[in-house]
């Protein structure tokens, strides 16, 4: 009950809902997989998936540029008979898929969303952290519980009874431990800057100094190498290399089972994207504006803000205008169709670039937080916090996506590598890289900065 | 698996059963390999799995009706085992094709093997795991597969080639067809080169994977672009010049070494050659007659048959016999995508082949996959698989 008490119920709100985070790597899937498939047809001059749709009415088939046919595909896997082959092992068989997809819900606990907010409740100050958990050993907890997915591979291509997925399942956990000690160990030059293994610290040492990327520009590439070798994916994907190795460890898999894999994934790059911003590319915190001199303007910074989104609406705006003035001239027989289907863009686009714009001016010109008074009780300063959390939110955000689409970018444009010089290169290349690196850093910040 | 090795040692090998239906082995293809780890120490190839028995079918149709099966054999370059099979028979008789057939079917020829090279280096790149190359390869294809379109009404499966001549004449805007997927061509090859041509990753896994020596190559019976990968510069179209290939300015073009990457750079360096000759090729194609003009060989036009007796009676006779080749045993190759396409042709003077044998180039070098594998990793027997181009359709036949 002290516990409990000691707080009062704004803090347990917050402290509460912030486990709503758990869930962003979920929601990257949903952003991530029109992402690949439409970034894949952009780089190899193709349209990508466009022709599923939804009927609605006045404005016909709805097909969300392309968005609707992940909505069919993921049915579609949902729905789909769940088999185990013959003489696999039944129990690993069904519950390995499930591993890299638990941990997904996991992992994103440690990782600072947005700066502790800081604010007046009730006459007492009050200091909530922006990560689930304020970990001071919250990088290893991270790599302690990514690298655990390794498990869900390995088991399930023990328990597929297939040599295949045999071979997938070795590939994957050699590899996984190989580079998990590059990434580790291209990561200790950073953490020696900040001196912390909290995130929390440093973010906070890179918004007070230089960014990461900066004072570490060769262990963000052994950790950008490494991170991209970890997750799996191209061109490192020799586990589930598919000429040889069919489909790797997921080969007997079909059905949601073959989803969760799939989700896992793309999950496991929403975390390593959201890790290096935040390790590299100063995480949460803006460029250029430290959080106190952006709480001291709170209302210019969000108007800011919400110019930014009513731009980006506007761009898209742009993009769409332009395209159905192309369209109208061509002799396309779904013309029609397709001109019907982008006035519901417009609508939603305009309607989007009033609402930001309105809530940029009100922000501009009546944001006073010594105004705000509920009941005879000052929620000014949490306001304050709030704003402040919402924009730090939305810069790690794109941070994280343009890591994303670093991603699909190098796997579009890379072939795989051969299995041993997937091996070569970890613990030949990076590995003394990454040591060396951390051995200058070391020499370096004893000699500059004492201890 | 537990073996013996050459000293008597005992060792413990993986049997892994890669294909008939497996991503790599395009078509329906099989080997069976003994691993140690990941190192293949043996394997062997086993074939037949797409045998459809050609050489039997078409014992039973005229001369004429064993076009569209040789549309099956290498269906990459459909048009090109017509015009071999054609030319073989067409020899056979003794004639001369016309001026203008000549040279389409020169100009398709090339076409066809710089569409069959495509689908060679697109689906090596493939299975290395580059698949925007794969893109960048099949977008000038899908314009070739256009022109086919409108000049054979087919795109995979053409039929294009008749003895005596072609199926039809070329339709209005030919030239500025071709003209524009060359064009194309040139581009996706630029690309295709900036792709390959200095990539770590692509090059440390073809240089120097799936070597063979010259004398090997030749032992095993290679010829075509595997061949000359190695380092020989044999091509048909040079050595036993037909349809006025001599005339041309154009270079056989040969490997150092005979690796995975030599074979795929051949092709690539083939399509830029092919380029040359359709464009000479182009400047050649004077209006004339397609067909020749007998009806022992040729089927006379509708015109003549309806108004003419002798084109009715050798409309009738063609249709119904069959043209008659005159007897004899002949052995026609030409030089087609993946190799020396042979035709041995023995003709009972009937109107109906005796018995027509193919030989097909994929066979000889699919002979060798053990031999290039042996050695090298699992992942390495893809590139080589791919680099081969081993099309199920002539191997099988």
């Amino acid at each position: 009950m002290d516990i409990i008490e000691s707080k009062t119920w704004v803090e347990w709100l917050i402290t509460i809902g912030k486990f709503a985070f758990c869930f962003v790597p979920v929601l990257y899937i949903l952003l991530l997989i029109p992402m690949e498939r439409r970034g894949a047809g952009f780089m190899q001059d193709r349209q990508g998936p466009n022709r599923s749709y939804i009927k609605i009415p006045y404005f016909g088939k709805i097909r969300l540029l392309g968005y609707v046919q992940n909505m069919c595909d993921g049915t579609k896997l949902f729905f789909k008979e769940m088999f185990a082959p013959k003489g696999a092992n039944k129990f690993l068989y069904y519950v390995a898929p499930a591993i890299p997809f638990a941990i997904v819900f996991l992992s994103p606990c440690v990782i600072p969303w947005f700066g502790p907010m800081v604010f007046e409740w009730g006459g007492k100050t009050v200091r909530i952290a922006g990560s689930i958990v304020d970990s001071d050993v919250g990088v290893l907890l991270l790599f302690g519980l990514s690298s655990l997915s390794a498990y869900g591979a390995v088991l399930a291509g023990w328990a597929s009874k297939s040599k295949y997925s045999f071979l997938g399942a070795l590939r994957t956990s050699s590899m996984t431990i190989s580079y998990e000690v590059c990434l580790g160990l291209s990561m200790m030059g950073i953490l020696l800057l900040a001196g912390s293994f909290n995130l929390t610290d440093i973010v906070n040492w890179q918004e007070h100094h230089v960014w990461g990327i900066v004072a570490q520009p060769v262990a963000f590439f052994c950790f950008l190498i490494a991170s991209i070798a970890e997750t799996g994916r191209a061109p490192f994907d020799v586990a589930e290399g598919e000429p040889e190795l069919v489909a790797g460890y997921h080969t007997e898999y079909g059905a949601m089972q073959f989803g969760l894999f799939y989700m896992g994934e793309y999950s496991h790059i929403c975390i390593n994207s959201f890790l290096i911003a935040t390790l590299f590319l100063g995480g949460y915190s803006v460029p250029f504006v430290t959080t106190e001199t952006m709480q001291a303007h709170m209302g210019g910074s969000l108007a800011i803000l919400f110019g930014v989104l009513a731009f980006l609406a506007l761009a898209f705006l742009h993009l769409i205008y332009r395209y159905s003035a192309k369209l109208a001239k061509r002799a396309q027989s779904n013309k029609m169709e397709i001109l019907q289907e982008y006035k519901l863009y417009k609508l939603i686009a305009w309607v989007a670039v009033v609402v930001f714009v309105a809530l940029g001016a009100c922000a501009w010109l009546f944001y006073n937080p010594a105004n705000f008074v509920v009941n005879g009780f000052a929620v000014g300063s949490l306001a304050t916090a709030v704003g402040t959390a919402l924009i730090h939110l939305l810069v790690l955000v794109v941070k994280s996506v343009f890591f994303c689409w670093v991603w699909i970018w190098v796997r579009w444009t890379l072939p795989r590598f051969r299995y041993d010089h997937v091996m070569h290169l970890g613990w030949k290349i990076i590995l003394n890289i990454a040591l060396i690196n951390l051995v200058v850093t070391a020499v370096i910040a004893k000699l500059v900065g004492g201890n | 698996m537990i073996v013996l090795d050459h000293r008597g040692k005992r060792q413990s090998l993986m049997p892994l059963n890669v294909g008939p239906s497996h991503p790599a082995t395009h078509g329906c293809l099989r080997f069976l390999t003994a691993l140690d780890g990941e190192t293949i120490v043996a394997s062997v190839e086993e074939i037949g799995y797409l045998h459809r028995g050609f050489e039997k079918m078409v014992e039973r149709g005229t001369w004429q009706q064993v076009v569209p099966y040789t549309d099956r054999l290498n269906y990459c370059s459909a048009i090109m085992n017509n015009i071999a099979y054609c030319r073989a028979v067409e020899n056979m008789f003794g004639v001369e094709i016309t001026e203008r057939c000549k040279v389409l079917r020169v100009i398709v020829n090339e076409l066809s093997r710089i569409n069959d090279h495509f689908v060679c280096v697109a689906a090596a790149f493939q299975d290395l795991g580059g698949t925007t190359p794969f893109m960048y390869a099949f977008n000038p294809r899908e314009e070739i597969m256009c022109i086919w379109e409108k000049l054979t009404g087919a795109r995979l499966t053409n039929s294009y080639s008749r003895i005596g001549g072609l199926a039809r004449d070329s339709y209005d805007g030919f030239e500025q067809d071709v003209l524009a997927a060359l064009d194309s061509t040139e581009k996706a090859l630029k690309d295709l080169h900036a792709c390959l041509d200095r990539n770590r990753i692509f090059l440390d896994r073809t240089v120097g994977i799936g070597k063979i020596s010259a004398e090997k190559a030749i032992s095993y019976g290679w010829t075509g672009p595997c061949l000359r990968a190695c380092g020989v510069a044999s091509d048909l179209r040079k050595d036993e010049p037909y349809y006025d290939y001599e005339t041309y300015d154009w270079e056989v073009v040969v490997g150092t070494q005979g690796d995975c990457n030599d074979r795929l750079q051949v092709r690539l360096a083939e399509i830029e050659e092919s380029m040359k000759i359709v464009r000479q090729a182009l400047k050649r194609l004077t209006p004339g007659p397609i067909d020749i003009v007998d009806p022992r060989i040729r089927v006379p036009s509708h015109k003549l048959a309806y108004q003419d007796m002798e084109g009715l009676i050798g409309r009738f006779k063609s249709v119904y016999e069959g043209i008659r080749v005159p007897e004899g045993e002949y052995y026609c190759g030409s030089e087609c995508a993946n190799g020396e396409l042979g035709f041995t042709i023995i003709s009972g003077g009937s109107g109906h082949p005796y018995r027509i044998k193919v030989r097909p180039p994929c066979l000889t070098q699919f002979a060798a996959f053990h031999e290039l594998v042996e050695g090298g990793q699992l992942a390495d027997s893809m590139a080589v698989l791919s680099g081969l181009n081993i099309i199920a359709g002539e191997l099988d036949r």
